[in-house]
């Protein structure tokens, strides 16, 4: 049994048919890579997933239960868990404090414990807190030391990104939806980061969904490549595949048009 | 700080622009607190006796601010500093004239005008105040000389030290605070019995204000005091908040305990009259530590909030009073207390459920709305058989208050020692587990001791204390109102400040900063605001409950939309977020200014309330806006960019004093 299905996923704004009707699948472990032009659908793609819009019609059936149509919270508690293009992180809470405040669907302790700071209250926080700098630790020095006190706001933009993948693992989700990662990150960086989403996997056991402009980081993380347009399905396959695919190309340079094209 | 000073004057220059315009400005304000009448009504209160008339301290500020802020330029780090010279003199003297021509012109036209038709308040008697008793003409270039003279003397501070500016100020503001404050010295020496030491009569003479030699003798204590401490004073400070978390937050703790026992104490001696206002700022503090849970931690904007402090005194009213018209069931107080927080909990429900989809100035309206629902259900004809209509619900259950505390101080002893007896175990355990592990705030078996040591005097005292009042209980009885307000108080902030420091405090926190983020982090939005709501709603209620015992009698019309105003802007002044700020912006404006209906050390600002709270507010906006006793994370907030470039500074800095604090507690 796949780990996500996804069948018929269809999302309408207004006149704009933004997901037309995907099918998608994705196995324990495996780690997919979704391309396409600017405006094919891949955030809403994400979105819809991850609980932010309902989808219009379609079955997302997360370990062969259907999570459409639940509300983002419930989403992640299931295990779902995502970055967001433009970084959004928690910019006035501190390094660490993103990271606690993301366990909040794996912990249960409320008001009462807190109030009368109940042993089994301290045991949690300390273990919150012991999570959050073993997150952390996953990106070396980057993220640790003096830097758990710091804001998320006063972080380089690299760091930023890397925060946020942090904070995604925090949730200990089984599936995590990066929503490209490497966006602007020097080379240096990009090639880093590839080495992590690898590691993702094979170090943390995630199975990643990650959108990705980059072809370089595409070819070097993917299993599978899945190609939207137009808010379809155009093409799906391994890197070399895709890479040769008539209607990809097209998809990405156009079609020449008219006689002056050879 | 940075502070809105125009483009820079040259060091000792001055631009004759900006002087004519800081006049203009300066003589409209004067002219304006005039016209409103403040002059004449604030006449009646002398600060000096008989220099120096609280009337005239209302105008004659004005002049001498201005003409310090006229040249005052702002100075940064790694920049020149600013030459000074005769020019921030002559430009103070300039503006200082030109607001005092414009009040003179004022004087001289209401003189041939009369204008008492729509201007009630200018008077002939206010006209001969601001022309200095003397006819108008000369009143008119007096005022000019005057204004002249002060601005002069405004501008003349950037040529001090500063460090004796701050300490003059410091002595000004203390002389007037002095003098403020005659009522509560009367008061207290009369209290304790120490009226044959003529101390009172000595500094306030007839009675009206401080007398020339105790004035004198204030001002120079408070000089002498600042210029001596006020150094260590911010170093100690500095030294704190360089402190390790665990320590700083002891530290507090131990602060927080000596505080509260102050409190239990100094009631005794304070005398009826602080013991009534500063129960006002109890209570006003204590519904502003629960405005602070849905505006400042979970970011709801509750401009409705007077309706939960509403349904606390009504659930009070007709549970304790006998004279509630349906159901009486004349509970004592404390018996009442649980359905209070009961009721208050199902009202925080009712309005929280259909605005949980709202967020910003929508939020806000609609609490707006519910505030004044809540008024006008209380007050409508078809519920009067319950809540009395108009008429109120009178004679509310006192008396038991004394009872109550001492019921309280048990039950709070109890809970210790309980919570005394896990932290030892959970201490032991740590121990034997190998002590490495220990993080910020956990236990020590020594912790959970003095907890269960403390817990058990509470409960011998709480036992005791019934007996050590019973001569005390009769009716409204202001130092058990106090007492009663501050255990309230503590226990409010108690709660405040642990949900905070939880699970459930980092939830609210990420809600207030982007709600949908939150959201697909696994937190569930809907229950945070609920909670929110209802822990705000139960803090008020009791902010309520003790209203309705302290007044006796409530209506309807008590429960008004400016009571969430000036809740909220307690709220903002102190510090949107910070527990120590909600506490200054209640001590500052309820205990200054008063309440709505209460009255605060200066009964003279009765009338001119809400227009000082909305120019104070205005101010802080302008020149302060993360209020007076910020938390940090606010303060980062609105501050971005200057954190970032302070961080590296700090770091630096903290890392140094940090160090400093190791090596004396190594020697000692």
């Amino acid at each position: 049994m796949p780990l996500l299905e996804i069948r018929g996923l269809a999302k309408q704004f207004g006149g704009l048919q933004a997901l037309a009707g995907v099918d998608f699948s994705i196995d324990e472990g495996e780690i997919v890579s979704v391309i396409g032009p600017n405006g094919a659908g891949k955030t809403t793609f994400f979105n819809t997933i991850s609980g932010m819009y309902p989808p219009d019609t379609g079955e997302i059936l997360f370990e062969g239960e259907d999570i459409a149509g639940l509300t983002p919270d419930r989403i992640a508690k299931r295990g779902i868990a995502r970055t967001f293009q433009n970084v959004r992180l928690f910019p006035n809470m501190t390094v660490l404090e993103n990271i606690m405040v993301a366990q909040h669907c794996r912990t249960s302790k409320g008001v009462f414990a807190a109030l009368f700071r109940t042993p089994a209250f301290q045991r949690e926080e300390a273990e919150i807190r012991q999570r959050a700098v073993d997150v952390l630790g996953f990106f070396g020095t980057r993220l640790t030391g003096y830097r758990f006190e710091q804001p998320a706001f006063a972080l380089s933009y690299a760091n930023r990104r890397r925060l946020e993948i942090a904070r995604a693992m925090a949730t200990q989700p089984r599936l995590l939806l990066l929503d490209e990662p490497t966006a602007g990150m020097n080379p240096r960086e990009t090639r880093e980061l590839t080495g992590l989403i690898g590691k993702l996997r094979s170090e943390r056991g995630f199975t990643i969904v990650v959108i990705e402009h980059d072809m370089r980081v595409v070819r070097d993380v993917s299993d599978r490549v899945f190609v939207l347009d137009h808010g379809t399905k155009i093409a799906e396959g391994s890197y070399a595949d895709i890479s040769t695919n008539e209607d990809v190309i097209t998809a990405y340079l156009g079609r020449p048009t008219g006689e002056g094209a050879a | 700080m940075t502070t809105a000073t125009a483009p820079a004057v040259l060091g000792g220059d001055f631009e004759v622009r900006k002087a004519l315009r800081g006049g203009l400005l300066a003589g409209t304000i004067a002219v304006f607190i005039s016209a409103i009448g403040m002059v004449e009504t604030f006449n009646e209160r002398l600060i000096v006796d008989p220099i120096l008339s609280l009337g005239y301290a209302a105008l004659l500020w004005i002049p001498v601010l201005f003409g310090y802020r006229v040249s005052k330029r702002l100075a940064l780090e790694g920049m020149e500093a600013p030459k000074v010279g005769a020019g921030n003199v002559i430009a103070g003297a300039l503006l200082g004239a030109t607001g005092g021509a414009i009040v003179g012109a004022f004087v001289l036209l209401v003189d041939a005008v009369n204008v008492r038709s729509t201007l009630i308040n200018v008077t002939p008697a206010m006209i001969d105040l601001l022309a200095f008793g003397a006819s108008v003409v000369v009143g008119a270039l007096l005022l000019v000389v005057v204004g002249g003279a002060l601005g002069a003397l405004g501008g003349s501070f950037h040529l001090i030290n500063p460090r004796v500016r701050s300490s003059v100020l410091t002595g000004v503001s203390w002389m007037v605070l002095f003098a403020f404050t005659e009522l509560v010295f009367g008061d207290i020496f009369g209290t304790n019995g120490l009226d044959w030491l003529w101390l009172d009569r000595l500094m306030y003479g007839s009675g009206r204000g401080l007398t020339i030699g105790a004035a004198g003798v204030v001002f120079l204590a408070a000089v002498l005091v600042s210029l001596r401490f006020k150094g260590r004073v911010r170093g100690t400070v500095a030294r704190f908040q360089a402190l390790p978390e665990n320590k700083r937050r002891s530290r507090g703790l131990y602060l927080g305990a000596g505080m509260l026992v102050a409190g239990l104490v100094l009631p005794s001696v304070f005398g009826s009259y602080l013991n009534e206002v500063l129960a006002s700022v109890g209570l006003f503090m204590l519904m502003g530590i629960g405005l602070n849970v849905v505006v400042g931690f979970a970011g709801l904007l509750d401009l409705g909030y007077v309706a939960f402090f509403a349904v606390g005194a009504y659930t009070t009213a007709v549970l304790t009073s006998p004279l509630s018209p349906n159901v009486a069931p004349q509970m004592a107080f404390f018996e009442a207390l649980p359905f209070v927080l009961l009721m208050a909990a199902i009202a925080g429900l009712i309005v929280g459920t259909p605005v949980i989809r709202m967020r910003g100035d929508y939020l806000a309206i609609v609490t707006l709305a519910f505030g004044e629902i809540a008024r006008l259900i209380f007050q409508a004809d078809w519920l009067s058989g319950t809540f009395g209509g108009a008429q109120g619900i009178l004679q509310i259950g006192k008396g038991s208050i004394h009872t109550l505390f001492g019921y309280v101080v048990v039950a709070i002893g109890v809970v210790g020692l309980i919570i005394g007896f896990l932290r030892w175990r959970e201490g032991r355990r740590l121990d034997r587990e190998g002590g490495a592990a220990h993080l910020p705030g956990n236990s020590t078996p020594g912790m959970g001791i003095t907890i269960m040591a403390g817990s058990a005097g509470a409960i011998a005292f709480g036992l005791l204390f019934p007996s050590f009042a019973t001569w005390t209980v009769t009716g409204i009885d202001s130092e058990a109102v106090f007492r009663m307000v501050l255990m309230f108080v503590a226990i409010a902030g108690y709660v405040s400040w642990r949900l905070q420091e939880s699970r459930v405090g980092r939830a609210w926190m990420a809600m207030r900063e982007d709600e949908q983020v939150a959201e697909s982090m696994g937190i569930n939005v809907v229950t945070a605001k609920l909670l929110a709501f209802v822990i705000g709603a139960m803090l008020a209620s009791l902010g309520g409950a003790l209203f309705a015992v302290k007044i006796g009698t409530i209506f309807p019309s008590s429960f008004k939309i400016v009571q969430s105003i000036i809740i909220l802007v307690i709220v903002i002044v102190g510090g949107m977020g910070s527990l120590r700020g909600v506490a200054i912006g209640a001590l500052v404006l309820i205990g200054i200014l008063g309440g709505p209906t209460q009255t605060g050390l200066l009964r003279e600002f009765q009338e001119y309330k809400l227009l000082l709270y909305g120019a104070i507010l205005v101010y802080m906006m302008l020149q302060r806006p993360e209020g007076l006793l910020p938390s940090s994370r606010r303060t980062r907030e609105l501050h971005q960019e200057e954190f970032l470039q302070d961080a590296w500074i700090k770091t630096q800095e903290g890392a140094a004093a940090v160090a400093e604090v190791e090596a004396e507690e190594a020697e000692t």
